[in-house]
């Protein structure tokens, strides 16, 4: 009962936001100028067509994927505190971008989101190389948040050299809706097909927050499914960021606020993650947007702002 | 008969006018060609603010990050007033598509990811603005000059350009090294030979001081030691806060050494015009403020 009325009241809350999202920004349109920005040879057709409607897309797709992330991966590492952020999928994915701005500016913005894409796998890639795939979870955590560290590093050491191109690689490595339109939305559709792959996992994932030895005495290869579980949380995070740039805080607190909502069935947490990190995503974008128009912020220093105090105040609580 | 050929030669020359409006131009992107005189500006640099209002034409959208005064004075006594489409690093796709424009100026540096969804609003001339040198942006003003059908304006706005260099360079010691920097709160940058400022001091007879590093970037943050280093003869300091590091740096015996702080050559100039305008306009006003500082 509680959950079918959480569902309902968050996806009225979705429905909501895409519509604020498509009223609002710079220029205010009312619902029948928006829907007449639907039709090619309307007034407001690249307002709404080519503007804020791929942009709410992106958002519910990108949100929906880091959230999904998050999840996957706080169930895993089983902790309430990980995020995709300790595989260092997004900091790869940053190095990889400020590489590619900072030493070739002359290399097209074209191949941005495929380095990035690149950046964040091979991330991935190594720290299993350095894991291997029977390592503790803690082991492979406190590897990753080493990793981070290290192509964080590298990025603030390339920026401080380079202070040209710091306004472009700063702006991308907060994370940003910025400019991102219907291409970018098909770009990210492949990789839609890890969902179902996700929910397959919910059961065993399930199993694996009873603790080790207990999911492999019920029947759960714990390799196999920490493996799968990971290696779509890295998926998904590097596609994002490749797209929208390393948007912060999301895959931790969108998956946190669920389990508070639903609790921690992944059955059930995994599609209320998702829809969590849509609305939070959404809203970021939106407030970003309206805040001081025709200034538009970065989306990631929304999220950051709404974030960073709620991981403090999870931090005071968990002690 | 003579209706006839009236008529045909009304055809004729109103497709010769129609005609004689094209202009071809190369941009960062390839050929770019208007068949018409744009009315409707936007631009999403100061420097090409500044190109334009060197032929005397008014944007109707600046994107000045919001703040007007971040426009050149000079500028802004020639264009009047424009709507702001929101910052130079990610502007407001909306309201430039609200202000209905005939063209678009962007800067490949910043705007090549956005340049598809431009194209969609307006024809979108792109242009080297962030990393270019003074002589790319002369060019880059030629071009603009051309597409605004405004080519002998520009062409002659260039020569009297070359000539007002020349005259302030005049009233300059000869090749004195001068260094030009900003300062920020607690970190200075120096601006070398290849960057923007450094393009206008060579083009006013002086001299960049040489760098121990060889190394091509524009600009680069150094230390109190590292301007020991070069010990210009002259300091130019582009304030973005003030009090600033070099307020700081002050204090510090070391720098009692530098040849600049011996001899009383550390000026102060409007980190806004030196280090983010660029154009005609905005290197006349910068010769003229090394005129008023350093002038024999």
């Amino acid at each position: 009962m509680r959950t079918l009325f959480v569902s309902f009241s968050l996806f009225s809350l979705l429905a909501f936001l895409v519509v604020l999202s498509l009223s609002f920004g710079a220029v205010s349109l009312s619902i029948s100028e928006i829907l007449s920005g639907f039709t090619p040879d309307s007034e407001f057709y690249f307002t709404i067509h080519e503007y804020r409607f791929p942009r709410a897309v992106l958002a519910v797709l990108v949100g929906a994927m880091m959230a999904l992330s998050g999840a996957l991966v706080q169930g895993v590492i089983r902790n309430p505190l990980a995020s995709p952020d300790v595989l260092g999928v997004s900091q790869g994915a940053g190095l990889a971008a400020v590489v590619l701005m900072t030493l070739f500016p002359s290399v097209s913005i074209f191949w941005l989101p495929w380095a990035a894409l690149a950046g964040g796998i091979s991330a991935a890639l190594l720290l299993w190389a350095l894991c291997g795939a029977h390592s503790s979870a803690i082991k492979l955590a406190i590897t990753g948040v080493a990793m981070a560290a290290l192509y964080s590093s590298a990025v603030d050491f390339l920026m401080l050299t380079r202070p040209l191109e710091i306004n472009n690689a700063l702006l991308w490595l907060t994370g940003s809706l910025w400019g991102r339109g219907w291409d970018q939305v098909f770009m990210i559709l492949p990789w839609l097909v890890l969902l179902p792959l996700a929910f397959w996992l919910a059961k065993r994932m399930n199993l694996i927050s009873l603790g080790d030895e207990v999911a492999t005495s019920l029947g759960v290869s714990i390799p196999v499914t920490r493996l799968s579980a990971l290696a779509i949380a890295v998926g998904l995070t590097a596609s994002c960021v490749a797209i929208c740039g390393p948007i912060g805080f999301l895959g931790l607190i969108a998956p946190h606020l669920a389990r508070r909502l639903v609790g921690g069935r992944h059955q059930i947490l995994l599609p209320c993650s998702m829809v969590v990190g849509m609305v939070i995503l959404l809203l970021a974008d939106l407030l970003a947007r309206t805040i001081n128009p025709p200034i538009e912020l970065p989306a990631g220093i929304m999220t950051a702002i709404i974030g960073a105090p709620y991981f403090l105040w999870l931090l005071l609580k968990t002690r | 008969m003579l209706r006839f050929l009236s008529a045909i030669s009304i055809v004729f020359l109103f497709c010769f006018s129609a005609f004689s409006h094209a202009v071809t131009v190369e941009d960062s992107k390839g050929t770019f060609t208007l068949d018409y005189t744009p009315q409707r500006i936007v631009v999403l640099e100061f420097s090409f603010a500044d190109a334009l209002a060197s032929v005397g034409i008014s944007p109707v959208g600046i994107a000045d990050d919001k703040d007007a005064t971040r426009v050149l004075k000079e500028v802004r006594d020639v264009i009047g007033d424009w709507q702001s489409v929101g910052t130079r690093s990610q502007p407001s796709l909306e309201v430039i598509a609200s202000l209905k424009p005939d063209l678009i100026i962007a800067d490949i540096g910043r705007h090549e990811s956005v340049y598809e969804d431009l194209q969609k609003i307006a024809p979108t001339l792109i242009l080297p603005s962030r990393r270019e040198t003074y002589e790319d942006s002369l060019k880059a003003a030629a071009i603009i000059g051309k597409v605004v059908g405004k080519e002998a304006q520009i062409q002659q706005r260039l020569q009297e350009h070359r000539v007002s260099m020349q005259n302030s360079a005049k009233q300059l010691p000869e090749n004195a090294e001068v260094q030009f920097t900003v300062a920020r709160k607690d970190s200075l940058y120096i601006h070398t030979a290849n960057s923007y400022a450094g393009g206008v001091i060579h083009a006013l007879g002086l001299q960049n001081p040489p760098l121990s590093r060889d190394d091509k970037q524009a600009s680069r943050q150094i230390g109190l030691e590292q301007l020991l280093a070069i010990n210009p003869e002259y300091l130019i300091v582009g304030e973005y806060t003030s009090p600033n590091v070099v307020d700081n740096w002050q204090s510090e015996p070391l720098w009692s050494v530098l040849k600049v702080a011996r001899n009383k050559h550390v000026h102060r100039v409007n980190g806004n015009v030196w280090a983010r305008c660029r154009g005609i306009m905005a290197a006349e006003r910068m010769a003229q403020d090394l005129v008023t500082v350093l002038a024999k």
